[in-house]
């Protein structure tokens, strides 16, 4: 029993022509057992930026109200949104605050900065940034993840096309999990607003 | 007389009175007023600043006037330094209470929490208090729009229409007169600036000296925080005659 298997889950992010697309799926199971069919792991941040906790869904939770408390704060004192890059490097301190007790997520960031250029990075549980400029994944399904991105990813696709490459990778990923499923969520970030589209998938 | 029990905030003197304290008071009585006036629609807070010059830059960050979470701002009067402490610790206190209950801290319960800190310096430490006043405006779902104020003793209280600083008293007499308890935002930005034209030191009114500020619900019943910029403040002032520029018509 792994700990970071007991509630499942997937995430992945990807980028496109001057967007980002971030999408989870919605399975909360406890080991074998699905408790509940509406959790994504995605949480807004700021207005253009989202982050996804994948692993442990106590600790995606209570990440998400930490962070919720950091990123008001920094928005109070600095009298501006906190940037994508920024935000990934506030997440990976809070990481590794705790180095030998750590939170059971691996997060991953997705947003456009102020000059709407896309950014996405995925984190370890102890705060390891990896940025990247094509897609990240994270969760018990990141293999067949790792495997669908490399090959539907393409540099340069406009949102809804970026919406249908995002939506197959994650899909037929979750698939082949038995741990990740039961529909799923996904955000296109562009400059202008964010599109949210939930998929039915295979119901198993 | 009071020479012998004012050098220490942890004792009385013979009379029961706490000398820090008050001569805490004494130096936010010399600072830049601070008004606020409860309506029914919302809450006003206007200031004058005290630090005018033309060579101070205009756009850096508000001197009296501060955010301290999306339902609640505050007006300060007093020294800047002590209140740049405070402010960031109500901040930290709002954060903390919408982290453990997941709901926006009510009203009350920020002005108490800060308030309980400040009164911790006036009973031990052996450290100074917070040379600083402050007029809470915000808004809550249990009690809708509130305006407090407290002072160094860690006193508040609640209030439809209060000022601190200096000529605190006049502004506090010319409120009591004009206040309607049915007033709306409208009204009572002009009642603010019209009594700040009466109190401040200046013979005219321009943005340069002034901060103000309205927290109100827009259509959604979100709080709506809107820290006028100086070309708002002209329009404001022009709008009822009270200047606005620096060459600007006499009353």
């Amino acid at each position: 029993m792994s700990i970071m298997s007991y509630n499942g889950g997937a995430l992945v992010a990807m980028v496109g022509k001057n967007c980002v697309a971030i999408a989870s799926d919605k399975r909360l199971g406890v080991q074998l057992m699905t408790v509940s069919t509406e959790f994504p792991k995605m949480y807004q941040a700021t207005e253009k930026s989202y982050v996804g906790f994948a692993g442990l869904a106590t600790d995606s939770q209570t990440l998400s109200e930490r962070l919720r408390f950091k990123i008001n704060m920094y928005r109070l004192r600095e009298e501006r949104e906190i940037e994508p890059k920024t935000l990934s490097n506030m997440i990976s301190s809070t990481l590794y605050e705790k180095r030998f007790g750590p939170y059971f997520v691996e997060p991953v960031v997705a947003g456009l900065n102020k000059k709407n250029e896309p950014f996405i990075c995925v984190m370890d549980v102890i705060g390891c940034l990896n940025e990247a400029d094509d897609f990240v994944v994270s969760g018990t399904s990141s293999q067949s993840l790792y495997g669908m991105c490399e090959s539907l990813w393409e540099p340069d696709l406009e949102p809804e096309d970026l919406f249908e490459t995002i939506s197959q990778a994650l899909l037929n990923s979750i698939d082949r999990d038995c741990l990740s499923g039961w529909g799923a969520l996904v955000h296109i970030i562009t400059p202008e607003r964010v599109i949210t589209r939930t998929l039915k998938g295979r119901q198993d | 007389m009071a020479r012998r029990y004012d050098s220490r905030t942890t004792i009385f003197s013979p009379e029961g009175r706490l000398y820090q304290v008050e001569y805490a008071m004494e130096a936010i009585s010399h600072a830049g007023t601070a008004l606020g006036i409860l309506a029914t629609d919302g809450i006003v807070i206007a200031a004058e600043k005290k630090v005018t010059s033309k060579l101070l830059e205009q756009t850096a960050s508000s001197e009296k006037v501060y955010l301290l979470n999306d339902n609640v701002i505050c007006g300060v009067a007093g020294m800047t330094a002590d209140a740049n402490i405070l402010i960031n610790y109500a901040r930290q206190a709002a954060q903390q209470y919408l982290f453990t209950f997941n709901e926006e801290i009510p009203v009350e319960q920020l002005v108490q929490k800060l308030c309980d800190l400040k009164q911790g310096y006036t009973q031990y430490g052996g450290l100074r208090p917070f040379g600083v006043s402050f007029i809470y405006a915000g808004h809550d779902a249990h009690f809708g729009f509130q305006l407090y104020h407290s002072d160094p003793s860690g006193n508040y209280g609640g209030w439809k229409a209060t000022c601190i600083g200096a000529n605190n008293a006049s502004a506090k007499s010319l409120l009591k007169q004009d206040y309607k308890d049915e007033i709306t935002l409208k009204e009572a930005k002009e009642l603010a600036v019209k009594v700040l034209s009466k109190t401040m030191d200046s013979t005219t009114l321009s943005s340069e000296k002034l901060e103000f500020a309205t927290l109100n619900l827009n259509d959604e019943g979100k709080v709506l925080y809107h820290l006028y910029k100086p070309e708002e403040i002209d329009t404001l002032l022009k709008e009822h005659n009270l200047g606005g520029t620096n060459e600007s018509e006499e009353k």
